[in-house]
């Protein structure tokens, strides 16, 4: 019920948007700017190059406004526009090999829990071989699986919503997440 | 036979145990034969190895850059606007009153067809007459 209630909130304020009150706009992006940089984050692994690709989402978002349409959920079109801006990066990136090193990223992840001040210097670094473990084992899944596992497991996407975004149906979206899931079981077996 | 890899319906029945959408009976069985399947366990249990993959804060400034972003696209747009459409906008109105002055005067339906009019199939029936009249004699 709650899900209905903030689909037709967001659907509204997009349609607001669209008879030109910019003060919608700011609320759908207050929002979801989070969950989409979030989920940007997780699938190219560069925070600087997840942020520029989240920009252009929200650029597009705004430029769609005169045209939208509420056929679907909301979250389903914004995360359908931010999946197929995601999958183009990696594609293009694949191309360049530009990839960020991941000496860098360490660090980044380390600098973060250094500002929060709450775990020990022992638990930090245990912390962040688990993450990097993890963020390798989902960088190794190809695209299409990283982009549904992603949706599935930190964003609360239901079933449903994920086949939509990846345009397919709900029993190949199952199959690809069971799949999805078998390849991280094999890599991560080790890590208790 | 629950075992997830084994079994035509793993998919349905992982993602069914992810979502908390299994019926009791199920979700039983389940319990169970994770308890003695390795692979089984790792399967539901990867789930919550994926919490480690935290994902960093947005940069203060994210919000601030997509709005000079969009403010300079709508002052592209006015420029363009600008330079394009007010020049071409009279030229336009001109060429419609122009268009709509020339089919008034000349209206065409090209596609339909022409309709004889009564002279001419008077003109043709005449001509049949004396080529009856010719063929007599």
């Amino acid at each position: 019920m709650e899900a209905v209630v903030a689909l037709e909130q967001d659907a509204q304020l997009m349609l607001r948007v669209g008879e030109g009150d910019d003060t919608s706009f700011a609320l759908l992006l207050e929002r979801h700017r989070g969950p989409v940089v979030h989920f940007l984050y997780r699938m190219v692994q560069n925070q600087a190059v997840s942020e520029e690709l989240a920009q252009e989402v929200f650029l597009r978002v705004y430029r769609s406004r005169l045209k939208y349409e509420p056929t679907a959920k909301f979250t389903t079109w914004l995360f359908r526009i931010a999946t197929h801006v995601a999958l183009n990066s990696i594609r293009d990136a694949k191309k360049e090999k530009g990839h960020e090193s991941l000496d860098e990223e360490m660090l980044d992840g380390l600098e973060r829990q250094v500002a929060d001040r709450q775990p020990t210097v022992e638990q930090q670094m245990v912390h962040e071989v688990k993450r990097r473990e993890v963020r390798q084992a989902i960088e190794a899944l190809p695209a299409k699986q990283r982009a549904a596992v992603l949706m599935h497991k930190y964003e609360g996407l239901d079933y449903a919503q994920i086949a939509s975004v990846l345009d397919c149906s709900e029993s190949a979206l199952k199959s690809l997440l069971f799949r999805a899931y078998e390849s991280l079981r094999g890599r991560l077996a080790h890590m208790v | 036979m629950v075992c997830l890899n084994k079994n035509e319906q793993g998919a349905e029945l992982l993602t069914g145990y992810l979502a908390k959408t299994l019926d009791a009976e199920g979700l039983a069985e389940l319990n169970r034969h994770i308890q003695d399947c390795e692979e089984c366990r790792g399967l539901v249990t990867v789930w919550k190895k994926l919490d480690e993959f935290t994902a960093p804060e947005v940069t203060p400034g994210f919000d601030a850059r997509l709005y000079t972003r969009l403010a300079a696209e709508g002052a592209r747009r006015h420029w363009w606007r600008r330079l394009l459409w007010r020049p071409l906008a009279p030229l336009a109105a001109a060429g419609a009153l122009v268009g709509l002055a020339l089919f008034v005067q000349n209206p065409r339906t090209p596609d339909a067809p022409k309709q004889p009019s009564k002279a001419e199939i008077e003109q043709v029936a005449q001509a049949l007459d004396d080529l009856d009249l010719l063929s007599f004699r």
